[in-house]
């Protein structure tokens, strides 16, 4: 997938400590924010004490929220706070992409990889933002899951969940790999995040629905289709989970779970899945005949919807979830690049809330079933709601500043949090958004890949040469501009066909600004030198069209001089290597002084460090505008 | 639909969401690729590894290094007609992972490199002193993917064929300064009388004629003529090869000989010989043979074949000469090369040298009383990890 690729390893020092630095500051301006609402809060209700909410909270005087929603609410909450703290593992930024994104979608169809090949490639233009908006957006989801009990604040944390589940089941985990071979309910199919995406429908649905137990049937009764089909696919034949070994390989599940084992991870969870992988490679016929009796057993009794059973079920169900998160997902979360527990965790909180649907307790819910009936359909709990608490029925409302300050004063602390926690999926959905809309990458890339940049304030040495041309050029001719100079070798099939794309685009990011700066390179090959190989070059690189171009070389003596005063080391090898040299980058400002010296080594070439390259390069040459 | 409706229906889908994927997921499978059109043509040309002589002494090509491809870089030796001793003389200052096409012609010696990854232009260099000094050279375009693609004239004006079939020429002079003139396409030579005749699929080689003039020679869809053509002032011309036995014609090799030519040609699983005096060809008896690693020309009209499994096959002489098996060569043999640089006897094709190459180690085996024994090692400064 081109462009997905940085060629950075995700422990590459700049980027964790920029995404550590990112994350960090974006912290403490979530604290502040926080801070901010708390104090607006506790002064509204300083000033207008009588507006206050009641002792009881949420819950006082009316019916207590049923147990179902209120299990897949604090559930998912702390599962989406817990993959958001995933995210804020050091290798996130640098790694996701190429290490989790790019892996699960390589197998799926051509039109799967192209989708997700566009959110990884966002995502590696802007490492440290993505990762970043990762984290806070999940931590605010899960904390306006677990803040808002109630009412539009509780459904609409919920839709929230069910639109960012489906970016992260898209983009990062590639339609949960249900277009790619090898798709099983024991490693995590449809995909752990299509369930955060159903939790969130069912939290976002009128409660009033969660009063009724023909609900909990329903659920169930989905619940119950999925077991089916999932038995189904695991019995299919031909998909290697009956075999222990196949040709000489390893059976389709043993090798997953080797594959899981080398994980790094705690030496006796390893040597546990490591046990499992050879059990099962010895009684793969049986252990698949466990789980699909056991996966058609679950889906006839959900479908049933008997409770004494589906109790059982439950029960069972959740024993065995944990043995296969244990067994065979590894946990899901660890490695440095777990971004979620996988599937079962998720899972077994939506069998445990079908169940609890199915049986409502009869002194809370089912009060509220009545009450809910009096408001009517059309109102629902939501009417109940508001008709138990006006000031907050108000404050959901447009008002004037009086009727603002009412309302803030009158909010309990569960809206306030909510609102809180909303404010924090801005923060990080705000910088994401403007990450995606901006098709260079970040010049992050380019910092991590050259290392160091020298802030530098030395005369550029003087060189009179020959441009591409047959035109004399010397560093003289050109005071007044900007010169981003650089070597290259006319005949190099690696760095330097790079290295002047990424110059050509450096100048065209200039936009007016680039009648001001010349694109200067200079030959660094002491054979291939005439410029006959300096015009290939340009035609060969698009570059006879850019009319601050200039390819300059010369006598091997004054190349030679050139280079020595450039610090530019060329050599050539023998045995049909490349000529040698040292990629570096200068910013000349237009006083003649270097302002800048850079390594210039573009790594792999791909169009995101190209762009990065190219951003950092006019950056410098705006700086050396300005510094002149 | 009434609201309660709506709600319960809502809950099935979303409960059952991920049954939707996984209906479509049981139908997943991974994509065969299936192809109806007809079987892949056969490689119009063998490996890039040959060997040249001149007068000055004998030349190879051999690629060592590897084993991925951007390690591979491919060596130029050169052992002279007054010594046994081979030398590495690669030529300075540019990558040649791409492939090395080497040609000889009175004192010059041309090499074309075969452009990678981020190049899409050839360089070239030329010497006239055994490979001690080289001159740069410039093919502004894409040489052809054959041994045969560069030919160099008694002048030193040397013709190119580039990977689009297109032939150009260039003076020696001209070729350093990048100035090609383009002679011919693949389309217009395909167009031509003789190129329709034979159904012109690809061309192969160039080469000089006993006048002077650009030679093309290819491979024919028409069974029975021989794609090899001369330029008579602009208009292509046959040579008149044809295989009397019949069958779709691949030249593998055309070289320039002292008023002639020579050409070794495969049709089906027989390989041949064959030689123009300027006016007439004889071809060889067959060889039979399946793929052909490596192919070469020898002196005085002789050449050879390196074949699979250690099998080579050597002809010697003009007018007729017999193909001869050489003894099973050494493991790892890139190239034959002749020993001598002067026209071997009719009949006895002469001995050989086997180059092998193992990484960055080349062994020279010399055929001695009717053995292979090992004559010399040479170890090749290959740069691995220079070129990405």
């Amino acid at each position: 997938m081109p462009g997905m690729n940085s060629g950075l390893s995700p422990s590459d020092p700049t980027l964790v400590a920029a995404f550590k630095s990112a994350l960090l500051h974006q912290g403490a301006i979530v604290l502040l924010m926080l801070a901010f609402l708390w104090l607006l809060w506790a002064t509204a209700r300083t000033w207008r004490p009588a507006a206050s909410p009641g002792k009881g909270g949420t819950a006082a005087g009316g019916a207590v929220e049923p147990r179902g929603r209120w299990l897949l609410r604090t559930g998912f909450g702390v599962l989406w706070i817990f993959d958001g703290l995933l995210q804020a593992q050091p290798k996130m930024a640098g790694g996701l992409a190429t290490q989790v994104i790019e892996p699960i979608a390589a197998s799926s169809a051509g039109w799967v990889q192209h989708l997700v090949s566009w959110g990884g490639t966002v995502w590696s233009y802007h490492p440290v933002q993505a990762g970043a908006a990762s984290v806070w957006i999940q931590v605010g989801i899960g904390a306006w899951l677990i803040a808002a009990a109630r009412g539009p604040w509780s459904r609409l944390a919920g839709a929230a969940s069910v639109a960012w589940g489906l970016v992260v089941w898209v983009l990062g985990e590639s339609f949960g790999g249900i277009f790619a071979p090898g798709l099983s309910w024991l490693t995590g199919a449809p995909g752990g995040v299509l369930f955060y995406v159903a939790a969130g429908a069912l939290i976002a649905l009128p409660e009033g629905a969660w009063r009724r137990p023909r609900s909990g049937r329903l659920v169930l009764a989905g619940l119950g289709v999925f077991c089916a089909g999932m038995a189904l696919l695991q019995a299919w034949p031909g998909r290697g989970f009956w075999q222990g070994t196949a040709g000489g390989k390893a059976g389709t599940l043993s090798g997953m779970v080797k594959e899981m084992s080398a994980t790094p991870q705690p030496r006796f969870l390893s040597s546990l899945l490591s046990g499992f992988a050879s059990f099962a490679a010895r009684y793969a016929f049986a252990v698949n005949l466990v789980v699909v009796i056991a996966l058609a057993a679950l889906g006839a009794v959900f479908l049933a919807g008997r409770p004494r059973l589906v109790r059982y079920a439950v029960w069972f169900g959740i024993v065995f979830c944990l043995a296969d998160w244990v067994l065979v997902q590894d946990l899901g979360f660890l490695g440095g690049l777990g971004t979620d527990p996988n599937s079962m965790i998720p899972l077994i909180l939506l069998f445990s809330a079908g169940y609890l649907a199915l049986v409502p307790e009869v002194s809370g819910e089912m009060a509220g079933v009545s009450e809910a009936a009096r408001d009517g359909e059309a109102g629902g709990a939501d009417g109940a709601e508001k008709a138990r608490d006006p000031g907050k029925a108000r404050w959901l409302r447009p008002g004037t500043l009086r009727g603002l300050g009412k309302a803030v004063a009158s909010a309990r602390a569960r809206s306030v949090a909510a609102a809180g926690a909303l404010a924090v999926i801005v923060l990080g959905a705000a910088p994401m958004a403007a990450a995606a809309a901006n098709r260079t990458a970040d010049p992050i890339l380019a910092l991590a890949i050259s290392g160091n940049s020298s802030r530098l304030d030395l005369p550029a040495p003087g060189f009179s040469l020959t441009d591409q041309d047959g035109r004399t050029v010397s560093l003289a001719s050109l005071r007044g501009k900007a010169v981003l100079m650089t070597f290259l070798d006319p005949v190099c099939t690696t760095d330097c066909p790079i290295i002047a794309q990424e110059f050509k685009q450096a100048g065209q990011m200039l936009g007016a600004q680039a009648g001001h700066v010349e694109l200067v390179a200079v030959v660094a090959n002491p054979t291939y030198r005439s410029t006959a190989f300096t015009r290939a070059f340009d035609r060969q690189e698009g570059l006879t069209t850019v009319p601050n171009w200039l390819y300059l070389t010369g006598s091997l003596s004054q190349l030679g001089e050139v280079w020595r005063h450039y610090g530019v080391a060329v050599q050539n090898l023998p045995a049909g290597a490349m000529s040698a040299h040292n990629d570096v980058a200068v910013i000349i400002d237009p006083a003649g002084r270097i302002r800048q010296e850079m390594d210039a080594d573009p790594g792999p070439g791909t169009s995101g460090t190209q762009s990065s390259f190219s951003v950092l390069l006019s950056q410098y040459a705006r700086q050396a505008l300005r510094q002149s | 639909m009434s609201r309660r409706a709506a709600g319960g229906a809502a809950l099935l889908a979303c409960t059952g969401l991920a049954c939707a994927g996984l209906i479509a997921g049981c139908g997943s499978h991974p994509a065969r690729v299936t192809s109806s059109g007809p079987p892949p043509a056969a490689p119009l040309s063998t490996s890039l590894s040959t060997s040249l002589v001149t007068a000055q002494g004998t030349w190879a090509v051999a690629v060592m290094g590897g084993p991925d491809a951007g390690n591979e870089f491919w060596q130029l030796f050169f052992r002279p007609a007054t010594s046994g001793r081979w030398s590495l003389v690669t030529p300075q200052g540019v990558a040649d992972n791409g492939g090395m096409v080497a040609a000889g012609g009175g004192a010059y010696l041309v090499v074309g490199f075969r452009p990678s990854q981020n190049l899409t232009f050839s360089p070239l260099a030329t010497s006239t002193d055994t490979g001690r000094n080289w001159t740069p050279g410039l093919l502004d375009a894409r040489l052809a993917d054959t041994p045969g693609a560069i030919a160099v004239g008694p002048s030193g004006r040397t013709l190119a064929l580039l990977q689009d079939g297109t032939i150009e020429a260039a003076t020696a002079g001209s070729a350093a300064a990048g100035r090609w003139a383009p002679l011919t396409t693949l389309e217009a030579l395909g167009a031509s009388a003789p190129g329709r005749a034979c159904g012109l699929e690809g061309v192969t080689a160039v080469s000089f004629g006993p006048d002077g003039n650009p030679m093309a020679a290819g491979s024919c869809a028409r069974p029975g003529p021989a794609g090899v053509f001369t330029d008579a002032g602009g208009t292509w011309r046959s040579a008149g090869l044809g295989l009397p036995a019949g069958g779709r014609v691949r030249v593998l090799g055309l070289t320039s000989l002292a008023g002639g030519n020579m050409a070794l040609l495969a049709a089906g699983s027989s390989r041949y010989a064959a030689w123009w005096d300027g006016t007439r060809w004889t071809v060889s008896a067959p060889v039979t043979a399946g793929g052909v690693r490596a192919a070469g020309f020898g002196p005085g009209g002789s050449a050879w074949l390196l074949l699979g499994g250690g099998r080579a096959e050597i002809v010697a002489g003009a007018a007729g000469g017999a193909w001869r098996a050489l003894p099973p060569v050494p493991a790892g043999t890139e190239v034959l090369a002749p020993q001598g640089t002067g026209p071997l006897a009719p009949g006895t094709g002469g001995s050989y040298d086997a180059l092998a190459a193992a990484g960055s180690r080349l062994t020279v085996w010399r055929l001695v009383r009717g053995a292979w024994a090992k004559v010399q090692q040479i170890a090749v400064p290959v740069q691995y990890g220079s070129s990405g």
